[in-house]
């Protein structure tokens, strides 16, 4: 027996396999997103360099983020920093990693010894070297000693 | 015959919950933001100190409080100078210039042969850069720099590096 349409055709699609789908989608783009892409200027275009090896995934080292544009701006989430705010910023940086650091080792001596700390330096391929190294002096005087500085590995090219 | 439902059966409204994980699953495609692949020179750079600091008149050894008479010998120095668009002119290792090709192959044949050498002195740089100089050519010279072996021990790489401005005091 065949069954018999209404006045009003009701349709109820299942809904349940495309709330699966958008499921599976969201934890996708969740298992992915990166929240540290934020801290690199992505505008400034980096030298190519063969050389430059990828950060070693075991590397647990925490790092500090520094990116200077081609005008040897100094930038934070992609905004240019004042230069007189830019020793001040460092500082602050510098106190918040050596506490950092106490937390994990309650050894560790803010006066003396150094920080673990990686500073990342992104610069643009224009940018000139004064701008750079008044960056990596600052750093230095904050206790800074590692540093890495990021360029385009050739094969990612 | 018309399918009577039972009273226990309850459906729900699938609707506003897929509206929500739409937003969410916009938001996520928006902001998302493949890191790009970028790979960096990893370095140890205390700040630089003088290699060796002598008063006017000075003997050798007059000095006893002086421990380490030949503290700066085993720096390797480097200078490199710009030009006013920011390439290197010229290159002085150790204090002889070295023609500076596309490739900077001649740079590495120099630093390969100082440093390569198992009797060699050196075990750290010094390099002085040139105010004006570009970042992508700095990048170039420490590429070759910590490409670098000491003493021909292909487990011992130049990693003692430091900056030095041509206007630092």
């Amino acid at each position: 027996m065949s069954a018999t349409l209404s006045n009003k055709a009701r349709a109820e699609p299942n809904l349940t396999p495309i709330l699966d789908m958008v499921f599976q989608l969201i934890t996708f783009f969740m298992l992915v997103i990166n929240f540290k892409a934020n801290l690199m200027d992505m505008q400034m275009q980096l030298p190519v360099i063969g050389s430059a090896r990828p950060m070693a995934k075991d590397d647990k080292r925490s790092f500090f983020m520094v990116n200077l544009n081609n005008k040897g701006q100094f930038t934070v989430f992609g905004r240019p920093l004042d230069d007189s705010k830019i020793a001040g910023f460092i500082q602050k940086q510098g106190e918040f990693y050596r506490l950092t650091e106490r937390r994990r080792n309650p050894n560790f001596d803010p006066d003396k010894d150094e920080i673990s700390t990686t500073v990342i330096v992104r610069a643009d391929r224009a940018t000139p070297f004064s701008k750079i190294y008044r960056v990596i002096r600052e750093c230095q005087d904050n206790g800074f000693r590692n540093f890495a500085f990021r360029a385009q590995s050739a094969q990612a090219k | 015959m018309a399918k009577r439902k039972s009273p226990e059966e309850v459906e729900l409204n699938l609707a506003a919950m897929l509206d929500m994980a739409f937003q969410i699953l916009c938001f996520f495609i928006l902001t998302f933001k493949p890191p790009p692949a970028e790979g960096q020179i990893q370095l140890r750079m205390p700040p630089a100190q003088p290699l060796q600091t002598v008063k006017t008149n000075e003997r050798a050894g007059s000095d006893a409080s002086k421990n380490n008479p030949v503290q700066g010998l085993n720096t390797l120095p480097i200078i490199l100078t710009a030009t006013d668009e920011g390439m290197i002119r010229q290159i002085y290792v150790n204090q002889q210039e070295v023609v500076v090709d596309p490739k900077l192959a001649m740079l590495d044949a120099q630093l390969k042969k100082l440093l390569g050498d198992p009797a060699t002195p050196y075990d750290q740089v010094v390099i002085q850069v040139g105010s004006n100089l570009k970042y992508e050519e700095l990048m170039r010279v420490l590429g070759i720099c910590t490409h670098q072996t000491i003493g021909g021990d292909p487990k011992n790489h130049l990693t003692k590096l430091s900056l030095v401005s041509e206007d630092a005091p």
